[in-house]
């Protein structure tokens, strides 16, 4: 069963604590200490000027929506492969598929990675809040209040980075299933991740070819989310992004189950 | 009669190679079923086929009546493909309770089997620091422990030193009696499969070459060693019948009564007889005389 296949592998990754620590720790752990470093190197730069006013929640959508950047993606790539073609390196299927069905296993692989993005992502909005924490507590700046709408900017941005990353989850499924190699998979899905991150930077217009680039179709996204609707001009297609963005996941998704379904593992 | 596995006209093709040709076996449900042949004749392909790794090219596999493969059939199974490996960052405790949630068991006795296996005392140490034969323990338990029906067993003892190899012999022969499943068990090692097995099958180039009980394969060509000189005289008498079996022995393929009457003509014609003794063919060397033979048949 499925619910069998998720237990065992949300109880391996939780077992394999480097993965844990490069996958899912070390961005929200690199981003406190750079947002700390950056404080105390900015407060060196503006001596006998008054602390600028802090706003946590402002600082946790903030990192949200920079949440799902190739930097950050390295490290869910790392994630990724380890879990979804790691069995491929350990020589471990022959240990696994005949205890479950092939979908089964790479659905609950697919799936535990989704719950650690998850952490990840709020793990890293917490360690951005904390940085402004400690700047305020330090500096004496004081506490603001956020402006916009702090659950709706919140949530909608950790969903947006959260589909994007995933995507690039599904993407190294695909690439670790075909080439059974944990290093191909992290190549291929880096060297796509700051590809299509340099593309969408170079485009403007929301065509339906933009649109399908998944990092112009997040920007755009978290764009419409932070946005106040009363300086909108034109609206965006907010719903072709979101709809590109899933068809990207569940066809990445598909394609992986696939081959994996059809793959011989005479040699894993 | 109610088959643990089932093979019918099974082809299995990598490009140019094929690893089983049109194979059809069928390996009874009970006792232990011993899988030989050297290596390349297909035995490790036909249990993937079996365990749902490998597709057949063409053909169907059957696991106690259903499809090979498949989640239903696969309950019921335990299986050791080659040299097991695992996950280097699970201790062996992590590894059967991971397995166990793999496998929907609940209420398995996970110390209960690291003790049967004798590895207690290494139970939360990571299996990368496993030695072979500690590995193969652990895979015996991840074979037993959410007591299967059917348990395969692909070279168990592959790279273990001799006492290793007696010691997980014996395992599997009380796992056999006290688990009461049926194994089907592969192994380069003739006395290994002699001592274990009930009954073999021998592949040969993804053939079936022969099947039959052990004794039955085992006993079936008796041969009279003759030390005697000069060896060619004995050679020219026999003809078909003698082969040489070192540089002053002759094996003579005969029947136990026409003993006799060959000294006898032996020694009529000059030739000295220094020692005649009845050699049991045994598995090893009936196993060699199949293979050499390569025609497929059946000695059931």
């Amino acid at each position: 069963m499925l619910a069998d296949a998720i237990s065992a592998e949300r109880f391996r990754l939780l077992k394999d604590r480097g993965t844990l620590f490069w996958g899912v720790l070390f961005s929200p752990i690199a981003g406190l200490v750079m947002g700390v470093g950056g404080e105390l190197f900015a407060r060196g730069m503006m001596k006998g000027m008054p602390p600028i006013p802090v706003d946590l929640v402002g600082r946790m959508v903030k990192a949200l929506a920079g949440g799902a950047s190739p930097v950050v993606g390295l490290f869910v790539l790392i994630l990724s492969t380890a879990v979804l073609a790691g069995d491929y390196r350990w020589e471990t299927w022959r240990l696994l598929t005949p205890r479950n069905g092939r979908v089964n296993l790479l659905l609950a692989k697919l799936a535990t990675v989704a719950g650690a993005v998850a952490v990840s992502l709020v793990l890293y909005a917490l360690a951005a809040a904390l940085g402004g924490l400690f700047s305020a507590l330090t500096s004496g700046a004081p506490l603001v209040t956020y402006r916009g709408s702090a659950a709706t900017d919140l949530l909608g941005t950790f969903a947006v980075s959260w589909l994007q990353l995933m995507i690039l989850v599904a993407l190294s499924a695909v690439v670790g299933v075909t080439t059974r190699s944990t290093m191909g998979a992290l190549i291929v899905g880096l060297v796509l991740a700051a590809l299509q991150s340099i593309v969408a930077s170079q485009l403007h217009e929301p065509s339906l070819k933009a649109l399908a680039i998944p990092a112009f179709s997040g920007d755009l996204l978290k764009t419409v989310i932070l946005t106040p609707r009363s300086v909108v001009d034109t609206p965006a297609p907010w719903g072709l992004a979101l709809a590109f963005l899933l068809a990207w996941l569940v066809g990445l998704s598909a394609a992986a189950l696939a081959l994996f379904q059809r793959q011989d593992l005479t040699r894993e | 009669m109610s088959f643990a596995l089932e093979a019918e006209g099974l082809t299995k093709t990598y490009g140019a190679v094929r690893a089983l040709d049109d194979l059809t076996l069928k390996i009874p449900a009970g006792g232990v079923f011993g899988v030989l042949g050297p290596n390349g004749a297909g035995k490790s392909t036909l249990f993937r086929i079996a365990m749902g790794l490998v597709r057949p090219t063409s053909g169907v596999a059957r696991l106690s009546g259903s499809p090979a493969g498949h989640a239903s059939s696969l309950r019921q199974v335990g299986a050791m493909i080659e040299t097991p490996r695992y996950p280097p960052y699970l201790t062996a405790r992590d590894t059967l309770k991971m397995l166990a949630l793999q496998s929907g068991a609940r209420d398995v006795d996970i110390d209960l089997w690291l003790d049967r296996v004798g590895l207690s005392g290494a139970a939360d140490r990571k299996t990368s620091t496993y030695s072979v034969g500690m590995k193969q323990r652990l895979g015996l338990a991840a074979v037993f422990f959410t007591r299967p029906t059917l348990a395969i067993l692909d070279e168990p003892t592959s790279g273990m030193d001799p006492a290793g190899i007696q010691e997980i012999r014996e395992l599997i022969r009380r796992l056999a009696a006290e688990e009461g499943a049926t194994i089907i068990l592969a192994s380069h090692q003739l006395d290994e499969v002699r001592r274990v097995c009930d009954r073999v099958a021998i592949l040969a180039k993804g053939k079936l070459v022969a099947e039959g009980q052990v004794e039955t394969l085992a006993g079936r060509k008796p041969a009279l060693r003759l030390v005697a000189s000069p060896v060619a005289q004995v050679l020219e008498l026999l003809g078909d019948q003698g082969a040489l079996d070192g540089p002053d022995a002759v094996l003579a393929q005969i029947e136990r009564h026409e003993a006799p009457a060959l000294i006898r003509a032996l020694v009529n014609a000059g030739v000295d007889i220094h020692e005649a003794r009845w050699r049991e063919a045994d598995l090893e060397s009936a196993y060699l005389d199949i293979l050499q033979a390569k025609e497929p048949a059946s000695a059931r």
